[in-house]
């Protein structure tokens, strides 16, 4: 079975403190929480993103609608989940306009050019595999990778996972189970090669 | 027994299955433990999804970015009234520095209402610009020489701060002081529509704030990342904006 970092609604005092000093207006016990979460918010980022310069810009913003909201974050639930739930928020954001930006632009996204004609693919390098399984991710709808990443990557309970998204936990499971089974559609055909 | 489906796999390879003695059953099970194995395989392979690497210092990168659009709104309001109260009760808040200030704002106050377009129409205005064109002094160059002296200031502040390994209360009274100075002439460069220079110094207000608060409450570990960020960031833009600075002799 996987295990992966799990949150809990735990955090220790020292965190607590600096974040009770954060939500006074306390800019350095901000930028305590600064310099703690932004590795961790870009790769759930870049994740959602697929995309290096957006992934920054969903970081940058995510903290500040963070610093704006402190004050109505409580302390019972998990400090990660709660930036998680901004973060996914600005993520979901972003991926909607570029959506409907590329309505009007005829250029092919990288993701889907790499699985063009690619029913038997060769696997001749780990990048080969890196590219299809971003490919693959990318395949997923926003809400379908959304959930996935934050199981798979983060590690998160599906309870989390349905408050973060703001779903039931039936709704939740379902999405998962649908990302599941599309991903290994995508997948199995490089680890029988 | 009801059958095990491809879900129920799903959460037992998350850890998330309700049934405790699902793992047993798939275990004992080889048509179960197949479709498990192939199902680990392949959602194994999702572990390829890497982001791109990040240096340590991207936090910080992240904090210079965002900390000038944090803004001053909040809660910070009469956290901040307090804090310049207690800065002005303070005796390290000297009586040469009360007059150095007094001689900034005093300044500021001159050049921000000479020059810029806010000042056209306003009763100052002419005696302001009477008693400039009386010393015989171009209110610009005046700023820019001002700022420059102001930056002199704090490249020796931020130099000792990357080479020192304690914050006295001392080197907080002398931010603070620089603060003060910072803000005045970041106004009076607005006010005379010099928006680059404003833009800097409001990009440099950031860090005096911290500075002026950090040695009562930082921990050593914040001091370190502090240390890094001003030496290889703010510290290199102060001189290379100073060496822009143009330098003019003042007549007096």
């Amino acid at each position: 079975m996987r295990r992966t970092a799990v949150y809990t609604s735990e955090m220790t005092l020292s965190e607590q403190k600096i974040i009770r000093k954060a939500a006074k207006g306390d800019r350095l016990a901000f930028r305590e929480l600064v310099l703690e979460n932004s590795h961790a918010m870009f790769r759930l980022a870049w994740r959602l993103t697929s995309d290096e310069g957006a992934a920054e810009d969903v970081v940058q913003e995510a903290f500040i609608k963070a610093w704006r909201n402190l004050r109505k974050f409580r302390m019972e639930s998990s400090f990660k989940s709660w930036l998680h739930r901004i973060t996914v928020n600005t993520a979901m954001d972003y991926l909607r306009k570029q959506a409907r930006r590329k309505q009007f632009e005829t250029a092919e996204p990288e993701f889907e050019s790499i699985t063009a004609g690619s029913e038997t693919p060769a696997i001749d390098t780990q990048i080969d595999i890196r590219a299809r399984t971003r490919a693959a991710m990318m395949k997923l709808s926003d809400t379908e990778r959304s959930a996935l990443l934050l199981k798979h990557f983060e590690g998160h309970s599906i309870k989390e996972i349905a408050q973060i998204m703001e779903m039931t936990t039936g709704a939740c499971k379902q999405t998962i189970f649908r990302a599941v089974k599309k991903m290994r559609v995508e997948l199995r055909p490089l680890v029988t090669t | 027994m009801r059958k095990i489906t491809d879900d129920d796999l799903t959460l037992l390879f998350y850890g998330e299955h309700d049934d405790p003695a699902l793992a047993t059953t798939v275990a004992e099970s080889r048509e179960l433990s197949e479709r498990f194995d192939s199902l680990s395989a392949e959602l194994r392979l999702a572990d390829n999804f890497v982001p791109p690497h990040r240096e340590d210092d991207y936090g910080a990168d992240v904090w210079r970015r965002i900390s000038p659009r944090l803004g001053d709104d909040r809660a910070e309001t009469s956290g901040r009234l307090k804090s310049w109260l207690a800065t002005f009760s303070q005796p390290r808040f000297s009586l040469a520095g009360a007059l150095s200030i007094s001689l900034v704002a005093m300044l500021a106050f001159m050049l921000g209402r000479n020059g810029g377009p806010e000042s056209i129409g306003t009763s100052m205005a002419p005696v302001n610009q009477n008693a400039i064109a009386l010393a015989g002094i171009d209110s610009s160059r005046l700023l820019t020489h001002s700022v420059s002296g102001h930056l002199e200031q704090v490249d020796l502040m931020l130099t000792q701060f990357v080479n020192s390994t304690e914050t006295s209360s001392r080197d907080s009274g002398f931010a603070t002081d620089m603060l003060v100075a910072n803000r005045l002439y970041r106004q009076a460069a607005a006010s005379q529509g010099n928006h680059k220079l404003a833009a800097f110094l409001a990009d440099l207000e950031p860090l005096l704030i911290e500075l002026a608060y950090q040695a009562q409450s930082g921990s050593p570990a914040t001091r370190e990342r502090m240390q890094l960020e001003v030496r290889d960031g703010m510290l290199f833009r102060v001189r290379v904006m100073n060496k822009r600075l143009d330098k003019p002799q003042i007549s007096v």
